[in-house]
Order: C-alpha cells, then structure tokens, then sequence
C-alpha cells in the first residue's frame, strides 16, 4: 500500500465495465484499495448518466462492492437499481468517481446524439455537485472496431472529446490515452480482456494520483 | 415551466416505450444493450409570443402557455425523430394547426406568434446545436418579429454584439463566459435596443432571448434558461 489516496472516501459507480468480476469492480477498485482509499463500487449494465438519478430497473446485471469484500453480483432480469443519493447517504464519500461513455455514444447511429448526452450527463454531474462533493469522470476506452456493438475508434474520439467538455464541474479522465486504439483486445469489440482492465484500472488509479498530488482533489 | 412531455407522450414517445434498454431484438444480435437513445432522439418546445393566453392541443392533453416570462415557454422534450407531429394552437376561440416532423437530433421552437387579427400563427424555429459546453453558456436570440428584418443581441453599453444577423422565424446562437450582463436586442443600427435581463448566466447552462411583437406593435424581449426534459425510454 503506498498511502497516496488514503483520507479518500471514494464512491465509484459504472456501467457494464464494473459489473463483472475482473473487470474494473476488481481492477480499479483493488487499486484504489490498495494506495490507501475506503472505496464502494457499483455498477449497474446497460445504464446512462440519468438513470442513477431517476431509479431504474436493471436488465443485464448490477454489481457492488465494499472494500476488500468481494463483488455481490445480481444477474436477475430486473434488478432494482441504485440512485447516486441514495448512494451518497449510504456510504458518505468525500469524492465520486463516475466511469460511463460506452452506453451513450450511440455506436451504430449515424448523427452523434450530443444533445441527449449533454442532458444525461448534466443531470447526474448537477445531482453530485447538488452534495457539494468533488467528483471525476471517466471516459470509454478505445476498444475494437467490427464488432454487434458498432463501435469505431472515431466515435469513442468523438465521445470522449465531447465528455471532456461536458463533465465540469467533475474532472474528466480521458481513458484513450491509456493506449493505442484496438491495442487492448476485447471479448467483444467493447468489454476489454482481463489484462485490458488490469491496464484501464491502473491508468485510471495513477491519473487520479496525480490529481490529488496535484491538489485538484482535496482530501 | 410548462411541460408538454406528457402530451407529446402520447403521440410521438410510443415507438420508444415499446424499446428496453436490453432489449430482445438487440441480445440477438449479441449485444446486452443498445448505446445511445434507441430510436435517436430530437427535442420539441412550444413558446407564447403572442399578447394572450396560448393552448397547445393534441390527441394526448393539452398544455396552457401564460404571458409572463417563463410561463411562455415550455421545456424541450424528447421526442422520436422521423414521426409526425401534430396538433393546434389556440387563442381564444380561434386556432391554427400544428404539424412537425423532427430530424435526430434537432431542436425545434413551435413559436406561436397572433396576427394582426388576433388569430394564432405557428413559425416553426428550427436548429441544430452543437455548442454544448459545461465550462460556457449557450445563448441564443430568436426572431420573431417580422418587423425585425436583422436582428442582434448586444451585450453591456450596446456597442458589443454577441449574436448577429438573425432573420425572422430564425435564431442564432454562441458560446459565451458565463456572466451577468445587461443585455438588448436591437433591429438595425439605429435601433437603441430593447432590453432583456437574464440574470447570472450559469456555466453549462443554455439562454434563450426571445424578440417579438404581439400583434405586429410594441416591440417586445424576454430571456430565460432553457430547460431539457428528461429522457425516460
């Protein structure tokens, strides 16, 4: 444990990429862990930024994680959901890390919905700021191209950029530059290989490193 | 703020409604979900301009549009793009018809203007933004009035133009610093402007001026934050 996020109370919350062991519900979260932070992780498959503000119910599985516990993984067909308030009552975080991109980019549709994702990600950055609590987003890796989920590498640019200037008053991660595009292979053109996560958590770990040395988040 | 979500539910949302956001169409083809709004999504808001009362009527409710500042303008909400829209407006006992197909992606003002018989006029305001930015706001001028053949939105002693060349039935719009400042809307070079207040614009928030003339006299201008409606499948 090298201490340097330790006096973070972090809430991290996702979608499908926190939903399964080994990927970023084990990866990024033990390595929040383990440089000295107290971590809860969620994640919820298949949501945008707006449904962790008005609950919904969730399709294709839910995961959450405290500590060094292990991940409970709910697989049911409607799993209840969770809200970022209810979120912030239960586990009193002093930073909220938010991973979401994938599920608004609109991979396969030919006009990029920057209206709409504007709206989902306003509506869950104004509900955190709501509690006066600093907070930093992620965006989507690269993944592959070719693949049922439509994804090309210039719309995860397109999207990425786009968070960038969308996410404030949250940081912005911007996760392709953690490697090349297509240079972490996936199972399926968008959920990266065990290694891949291993990689997109350490990335994510070290920038938010540098943010608290850097004085941006304030422990 | 009025909302016309409800309304517009019923006749423009029911291709969504129909849509999960895991689908079985879409675990067929080996996805868990699709990634954006399923059916693409474009925005529709209806605007009072006139001098009373409005109501927006459709197959799905009704929505009442008042006179004062924010009760003329409803939130834009999400509806399918590529379905027909339809309904009336009305002032008083008199209406005209309302129909509107949105492109993904658009943003469209149904302004209901009264002529100078008193009879409601639909103008369709047509645009799409791209100008979202959390760090700046987003202000934009409607035209309204006829009469206002260039019309510019001018900032602080009125010598500073934020917005430009804006024709009738048309709209412009800039990124601006998040800022109080006095603002006008002025019709040509000698036109000292009519004044409008939007307060402490706030970053990442979206501004919209509105000029018009109800009845085609008495210049008028009003400013408000727009408001986007929630977009539940």
């Amino acid at each position: 444990m090298n201490g340097l996020l330790a006096g973070l109370a972090i809430l991290v919350i996702g979608d499908s990429h926190m939903v399964t062991n080994d990927y970023l519900i084990t990866t990024l979260h033990n390595d929040l862990v383990e440089q000295g932070a107290t971590v809860s992780s969620y994640g919820m498959c298949g949501t945008n930024a707006g449904d962790w503000v008005y609950k919904t119910d969730v399709s294709c599985g839910e995961a959450e994680r405290h500590g060094t516990k292990p991940a409970v993984i709910n697989r049911q067909a409607r799993a209840p959901g969770w809200t970022i308030d209810q979120l912030i009552t239960q586990n009193h975080p002093n930073l909220v890390v938010v991973e979401m991109g994938d599920t608004m980019a609109g991979y396969g549709q030919q006009d990029f919905p920057r209206g709409w994702i504007y709206e989902q990600v306003r509506t869950l950055t104004q509900r955190i700021a709501g509690h006066n609590l600093p907070c930093v987003w992620v965006g989507p890796p690269w993944g592959n191209e070719g693949s049922s989920y439509h994804k090309t590498f210039a719309r995860v640019k397109e999207m990425s950029d786009f968070l960038a200037q969308s996410v404030a008053p949250c940081r912005y991660i911007d996760s392709t530059q953690f490697s090349k595009p297509g240079e972490w292979p996936t199972i399926d053109g968008q959920h990266l290989t065990a290694s891949g996560y291993r990689a997109w958590g350490k990335g994510i770990g070290d920038a938010l490193d540098r943010m608290v040395s850097a004085g941006e988040i304030k422990k | 703020m009025p909302s016309f979500r409800y309304l517009i539910a019923a006749i423009g949302m029911a291709a969504l409604l129909g849509i999960g956001l895991a689908g079985s169409v879409q675990a067929a083809e080996g996805r868990l979900y699709p990634s954006g709004p399923p059916n693409g999504v474009a925005y529709l808001r209806f605007a009072n301009l006139s001098a009373a009362a409005v109501k927006i009527t459709s197959a799905g409710g009704a929505l009442d549009l008042g006179t004062g500042g924010a009760q003329r303008v409803g939130e834009f909400d999400p509806v399918t793009p590529g379905t027909e829209l339809t309904g009336t407006a009305a002032i008083g006992g008199r209406t005209a018809p309302v129909k509107v197909t949105l492109k993904a992606n658009e943003f469209v003002t149904v302004a209901v203007t009264a002529g100078a018989d008193g009879a409601p006029e639909v103008t369709l305001v047509r645009e799409e933004p791209t100008d979202f930015n959390a760090q700046k706001s987003a202000l934009a001028l409607y035209n309204l009035d006829r009469q206002c053949t260039d019309a510019r939105l001018t900032a602080g002693d009125g010598r500073t133009v934020v917005i430009s060349g804006v024709k009738p039935g048309a709209t412009g719009r800039r990124l601006v610093n998040p800022v109080n400042v006095a603002l006008a809307v002025a019709c040509d070079d000698k036109d000292a402007g009519t004044k409008t207040d939007l307060g402490a614009m706030a970053a990442g928030e979206r501004y919209s001026v509105f000029v018009f003339a109800p009845g085609g006299v008495g210049r008028q201008a009003f400013g408000l934050a727009d408001k986007m409606a929630p977009f539940r499948p």
